[in-house]
Protein backbone atom coordinates (compact mmCIF):
# COMPACT_ATOMS: atom_id res chain seq x y z
CA UNK A 1 0.00 0.00 0.00
CA UNK A 2 2.54 2.74 1.43
CA UNK A 3 2.38 5.97 -0.61
CA UNK A 4 -1.01 7.29 -0.18
CA UNK A 5 0.00 11.12 0.11
CA UNK A 6 2.61 13.13 -1.24
CA UNK A 7 2.38 16.67 0.38
CA UNK A 8 4.06 19.71 -0.11
CA UNK A 9 3.88 22.11 2.60
CA UNK A 10 6.14 24.82 4.24
CA UNK A 11 4.62 23.27 7.99
CA UNK A 12 5.57 19.81 7.55
CA UNK A 13 4.00 18.03 10.22
CA UNK A 14 1.11 20.09 11.31
CA UNK A 15 -2.87 19.90 12.12
CA UNK A 16 -4.08 19.44 8.85
CA UNK A 17 -1.94 16.68 8.27
CA UNK A 18 -2.31 14.64 11.00
CA UNK A 19 -5.84 15.30 11.92
CA UNK A 20 -7.50 15.76 8.14
CA UNK A 21 -5.26 13.91 6.09
CA UNK A 22 -4.17 11.33 9.05
CA UNK A 23 -8.55 11.15 9.75
CA UNK A 24 -8.97 10.61 6.03
CA UNK A 25 -5.96 7.94 5.30
CA UNK A 26 -4.90 6.73 8.57
CA UNK A 27 -0.99 6.74 7.65
CA UNK A 28 1.06 4.23 9.40
CA UNK A 29 4.50 6.44 8.78
CA UNK A 30 4.88 9.52 7.71
CA UNK A 31 7.93 10.30 5.96
CA UNK A 32 9.59 13.97 6.83
CA UNK A 33 12.32 14.46 3.39
CA UNK A 34 14.14 17.91 4.25
CA UNK A 35 17.40 18.34 4.30
CA UNK A 36 17.56 21.05 6.78
CA UNK A 37 15.72 18.84 9.54
CA UNK A 38 17.68 15.93 8.97
CA UNK A 39 20.85 17.58 9.72
CA UNK A 40 19.43 18.86 12.75
CA UNK A 41 19.22 16.75 16.11
CA UNK A 42 16.79 18.56 17.85
CA UNK A 43 14.07 19.22 14.58
CA UNK A 44 14.67 15.34 13.77
CA UNK A 45 13.53 14.05 17.71
CA UNK A 46 10.70 17.36 17.36
CA UNK A 47 9.07 15.80 14.67
CA UNK A 48 9.50 12.28 15.73
CA UNK A 49 7.94 12.98 18.74
CA UNK A 50 5.09 15.05 17.45
CA UNK A 51 2.65 12.31 15.27
CA UNK A 52 2.08 9.95 18.60
CA UNK A 53 1.03 6.31 17.24
CA UNK A 54 2.82 6.77 13.97
CA UNK A 55 6.16 5.91 12.75
CA UNK A 56 7.81 9.14 11.43
CA UNK A 57 11.01 8.79 9.58
CA UNK A 58 12.91 12.09 9.23
CA UNK A 59 15.70 11.73 5.79
CA UNK A 60 17.19 13.85 3.46
CA UNK A 61 16.36 14.09 0.09
CA UNK A 62 18.99 11.72 -0.71
CA UNK A 63 18.06 9.12 1.79
CA UNK A 64 14.36 9.38 0.86
CA UNK A 65 15.12 9.22 -2.99
CA UNK A 66 16.84 6.32 -2.25
CA UNK A 67 13.99 4.79 0.08
CA UNK A 68 11.08 5.76 -1.86
CA UNK A 69 10.62 2.73 -4.21
CA UNK A 70 11.06 0.31 -0.82
CA UNK A 71 8.76 2.08 1.04
CA UNK A 72 6.20 1.96 -1.86
CA UNK A 73 6.14 -1.49 -1.23
CA UNK A 74 5.98 -1.56 2.82
CA UNK A 75 2.35 -2.23 4.54
CA UNK A 76 0.37 0.45 5.45
CA UNK A 77 -0.14 3.77 4.30
CA UNK A 78 2.65 6.45 4.47
CA UNK A 79 2.86 9.74 3.82
CA UNK A 80 5.58 11.49 2.22
CA UNK A 81 5.90 15.90 3.49
CA UNK A 82 8.27 18.20 2.05
CA UNK A 83 8.44 22.10 2.83
CA UNK A 84 8.29 23.76 -1.07
CA UNK A 85 8.56 23.00 -4.59
CA UNK A 86 12.31 22.62 -4.40
CA UNK A 87 13.00 19.61 -2.19
CA UNK A 88 9.67 18.47 -4.16
CA UNK A 89 11.98 18.79 -7.14
CA UNK A 90 15.32 17.59 -6.44
CA UNK A 91 13.48 13.93 -4.76
CA UNK A 92 11.92 13.62 -8.00
CA UNK A 93 15.35 14.28 -9.75
CA UNK A 94 16.87 11.86 -7.21
CA UNK A 95 15.05 9.11 -8.62
CA UNK A 96 11.41 9.17 -6.85
CA UNK A 97 8.83 8.31 -8.85
CA UNK A 98 5.70 10.36 -7.64
CA UNK A 99 3.23 11.05 -9.55
CA UNK A 100 0.72 13.71 -8.24
CA UNK A 101 2.13 16.09 -5.33
CA UNK A 102 -0.47 17.58 -3.06
CA UNK A 103 0.07 21.60 -2.57
CA UNK A 104 -1.06 22.08 0.95
CA UNK A 105 0.76 24.79 2.21
CA UNK A 106 3.43 27.71 0.68
CA UNK A 107 2.96 30.70 2.68
CA UNK A 108 3.67 34.30 2.42
CA UNK A 109 7.10 34.88 1.76
CA UNK A 110 8.35 38.91 0.19
CA UNK A 111 8.34 38.67 -3.36
CA UNK A 112 6.14 35.55 -3.61
CA UNK A 113 2.60 36.51 -5.08
CA UNK A 114 -0.84 34.84 -3.50
CA UNK A 115 -3.36 32.38 -5.24
CA UNK A 116 -5.00 31.34 -2.53
CA UNK A 117 -5.06 31.53 1.07
CA UNK A 118 -2.42 29.24 1.65
CA UNK A 119 -0.22 29.13 -1.58
CA UNK A 120 1.83 31.86 -2.92
CA UNK A 121 4.36 31.50 -5.39
CA UNK A 122 7.43 33.38 -6.50
CA UNK A 123 9.52 33.26 -9.63
CA UNK A 124 11.81 30.37 -8.81
CA UNK A 125 8.64 28.56 -7.24
CA UNK A 126 7.44 28.39 -10.96
CA UNK A 127 10.25 27.30 -12.11
CA UNK A 128 10.25 24.23 -9.78
CA UNK A 129 6.70 23.64 -10.67
CA UNK A 130 7.43 23.90 -14.53
CA UNK A 131 10.19 21.03 -13.81
CA UNK A 132 7.98 18.75 -11.83
CA UNK A 133 4.98 19.55 -14.27
CA UNK A 134 7.28 18.42 -17.25
CA UNK A 135 8.64 15.39 -15.10
CA UNK A 136 5.59 14.13 -15.52
CA UNK A 137 3.85 15.04 -11.77
CA UNK A 138 0.61 16.34 -11.39
CA UNK A 139 0.33 19.62 -8.69
CA UNK A 140 -3.22 19.97 -7.11
CA UNK A 141 -3.93 22.43 -4.36
CA UNK A 142 -5.61 21.10 -2.03
CA UNK A 143 -4.96 21.93 2.12
CA UNK A 144 -7.54 19.22 3.88
CA UNK A 145 -9.69 16.95 2.11
CA UNK A 146 -12.72 18.54 2.78
CA UNK A 147 -11.60 21.21 0.37
CA UNK A 148 -12.08 20.80 -3.77
CA UNK A 149 -8.69 19.89 -5.20
CA UNK A 150 -7.58 22.46 -7.93
CA UNK A 151 -4.93 22.27 -10.42
CA UNK A 152 -2.01 24.80 -9.46
CA UNK A 153 -1.91 25.49 -13.12
CA UNK A 154 -5.53 26.45 -13.22
CA UNK A 155 -4.77 29.25 -10.21
CA UNK A 156 -1.43 30.16 -12.06
CA UNK A 157 -1.72 30.88 -15.38
CA UNK A 158 1.70 31.95 -15.25
CA UNK A 159 2.38 28.41 -15.24
CA UNK A 160 0.50 27.56 -18.81
CA UNK A 161 3.37 29.80 -20.07
CA UNK B 1 2.88 49.05 53.34
CA UNK B 2 6.15 47.52 53.44
CA UNK B 3 6.47 44.09 53.89
CA UNK B 4 7.03 42.71 57.64
CA UNK B 5 10.20 41.08 58.26
CA UNK B 6 9.76 37.16 56.83
CA UNK B 7 7.33 37.88 54.84
CA UNK B 8 8.09 36.01 51.63
CA UNK B 9 8.47 38.79 48.73
CA UNK B 10 5.88 37.94 46.09
CA UNK B 11 6.71 35.54 43.03
CA UNK B 12 7.36 37.21 39.86
CA UNK B 13 4.00 36.23 37.71
CA UNK B 14 4.41 33.21 35.22
CA UNK B 15 3.89 34.93 31.94
CA UNK B 16 1.78 33.23 29.28
CA UNK B 17 1.51 33.53 25.47
CA UNK B 18 -1.54 31.35 24.00
CA UNK B 19 -0.67 30.08 20.35
CA UNK B 20 -3.18 28.20 18.51
CA UNK B 21 -5.42 27.90 15.54
CA UNK B 22 -7.21 30.86 13.63
CA UNK B 23 -8.97 32.43 16.33
CA UNK B 24 -8.96 30.09 19.54
CA UNK B 25 -6.74 32.00 21.48
CA UNK B 26 -8.40 35.39 21.52
CA UNK B 27 -11.56 33.63 21.92
CA UNK B 28 -10.19 31.98 25.05
CA UNK B 29 -9.40 35.28 26.71
CA UNK B 30 -12.48 36.82 25.65
CA UNK B 31 -14.00 33.62 26.97
CA UNK B 32 -12.24 34.09 30.66
CA UNK B 33 -12.59 37.76 30.82
CA UNK B 34 -16.24 36.93 30.82
CA UNK B 35 -15.53 34.64 33.50
CA UNK B 36 -13.05 36.69 36.08
CA UNK B 37 -13.27 39.56 34.12
CA UNK B 38 -10.08 41.64 32.40
CA UNK B 39 -7.27 39.46 31.74
CA UNK B 40 -3.83 41.31 31.66
CA UNK B 41 -0.57 39.99 30.82
CA UNK B 42 -1.34 37.20 28.18
CA UNK B 43 -0.41 37.48 24.86
CA UNK B 44 -1.86 35.87 21.67
CA UNK B 45 -0.67 34.71 18.45
CA UNK B 46 -2.46 32.93 15.29
CA UNK B 47 -1.21 30.60 13.10
CA UNK B 48 -3.16 31.66 10.36
CA UNK B 49 -1.69 32.37 7.14
CA UNK B 50 1.57 31.77 8.91
CA UNK B 51 4.80 29.37 7.66
CA UNK B 52 6.90 27.35 10.10
CA UNK B 53 9.89 30.19 9.86
CA UNK B 54 7.06 32.96 10.47
CA UNK B 55 5.18 31.06 12.94
CA UNK B 56 8.62 30.75 15.01
CA UNK B 57 9.54 34.13 14.53
CA UNK B 58 6.17 35.20 15.89
CA UNK B 59 6.14 33.12 19.32
CA UNK B 60 9.80 34.07 19.58
CA UNK B 61 9.19 37.55 19.75
CA UNK B 62 6.77 37.48 22.81
CA UNK B 63 9.06 34.99 24.83
CA UNK B 64 12.27 36.22 24.39
CA UNK B 65 12.06 38.51 27.02
CA UNK B 66 10.91 36.14 29.68
CA UNK B 67 13.44 35.91 32.63
CA UNK B 68 12.06 33.24 34.56
CA UNK B 69 10.59 31.29 32.10
CA UNK B 70 7.08 31.19 31.20
CA UNK B 71 4.05 28.92 29.61
CA UNK B 72 3.41 28.78 25.72
CA UNK B 73 -0.17 27.26 25.78
CA UNK B 74 -1.18 25.84 22.29
CA UNK B 75 -4.09 23.41 21.03
CA UNK B 76 -2.77 20.32 19.96
CA UNK B 77 0.05 18.32 20.30
CA UNK B 78 1.55 17.96 16.75
CA UNK B 79 0.04 21.33 15.39
CA UNK B 80 2.38 24.08 14.22
CA UNK B 81 1.85 26.13 17.03
CA UNK B 82 3.43 23.03 19.17
CA UNK B 83 6.42 22.12 17.02
CA UNK B 84 7.14 25.96 16.34
CA UNK B 85 6.86 27.07 20.00
CA UNK B 86 8.82 24.36 21.27
CA UNK B 87 11.38 25.50 18.85
CA UNK B 88 11.37 29.22 19.41
CA UNK B 89 11.26 28.42 23.47
CA UNK B 90 14.70 26.01 23.52
CA UNK B 91 16.71 29.30 23.07
CA UNK B 92 14.88 31.17 25.98
CA UNK B 93 15.51 28.81 29.26
CA UNK B 94 12.23 27.73 31.36
CA UNK B 95 9.53 28.32 28.55
CA UNK B 96 7.20 25.23 28.78
CA UNK B 97 4.83 24.17 25.60
CA UNK B 98 1.66 23.78 27.04
CA UNK B 99 -0.07 21.57 25.22
CA UNK B 100 -3.94 21.08 25.03
CA UNK B 101 -4.86 24.44 26.73
CA UNK B 102 -8.45 24.76 28.00
CA UNK B 103 -10.98 27.16 29.45
CA UNK B 104 -10.81 25.12 32.87
CA UNK B 105 -7.04 25.23 33.08
CA UNK B 106 -6.71 28.75 31.65
CA UNK B 107 -8.91 30.16 34.50
CA UNK B 108 -6.85 28.36 36.94
CA UNK B 109 -3.56 29.30 35.53
CA UNK B 110 -4.76 33.03 35.91
CA UNK B 111 -5.71 32.79 39.55
CA UNK B 112 -1.81 30.51 40.17
CA UNK B 113 0.27 32.15 37.66
CA UNK B 114 1.67 34.56 41.24
CA UNK B 115 1.40 31.52 43.22
CA UNK B 116 3.58 29.04 41.94
CA UNK B 117 7.29 28.58 39.61
CA UNK B 118 6.69 28.10 36.11
CA UNK B 119 7.59 24.20 36.28
CA UNK B 120 4.84 23.33 39.36
CA UNK B 121 2.06 26.01 37.86
CA UNK B 122 2.94 23.44 34.66
CA UNK B 123 2.30 20.20 36.72
CA UNK B 124 -0.56 21.67 38.17
CA UNK B 125 -2.85 22.80 34.85
CA UNK B 126 -1.80 19.26 33.32
CA UNK B 127 -3.56 18.03 36.60
CA UNK B 128 -6.62 20.43 36.24
CA UNK B 129 -6.84 20.22 32.45
CA UNK B 130 -7.23 16.22 32.98
CA UNK B 131 -9.47 16.45 35.89
CA UNK B 132 -11.83 19.16 33.86
CA UNK B 133 -12.53 16.90 31.35
CA UNK B 134 -15.81 14.39 32.47
CA UNK B 135 -18.28 12.92 30.92
CA UNK B 136 -21.94 13.20 32.08
CA UNK B 137 -24.14 10.42 30.67
CA UNK B 138 -28.23 10.72 31.54
CA UNK B 139 -29.68 11.97 34.27
CA UNK B 140 -27.93 11.59 37.87
CA UNK B 141 -29.88 8.56 39.85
Amino acid sequence: MSWVLHRIDDRLIHGQVLVAWGARLDPVRIWVVDDGVAASEWERTLFREAAPGIDVRVASVAEAAQAHAQEAAAPGAAFLLVRDLATARALVEAGAVVRDWNVGGLHYAPGKEKLNDYVYLGPADRGHARALLALGGALTVQDVPASAPTALAALDPALAA
Amino acid sequence: MSPAPGDTPPRPRVPALIATHADLAQALVRAAESVVGPVEDVTIVSNLGLSKDELEEAIEEQVKGWSYGGLVFVDFWGSSCHTCGATAARKHGEVIIFTGVNLPLFLDYLYNREKFDVVALAERLQQKGRDSIRVQRGVPA
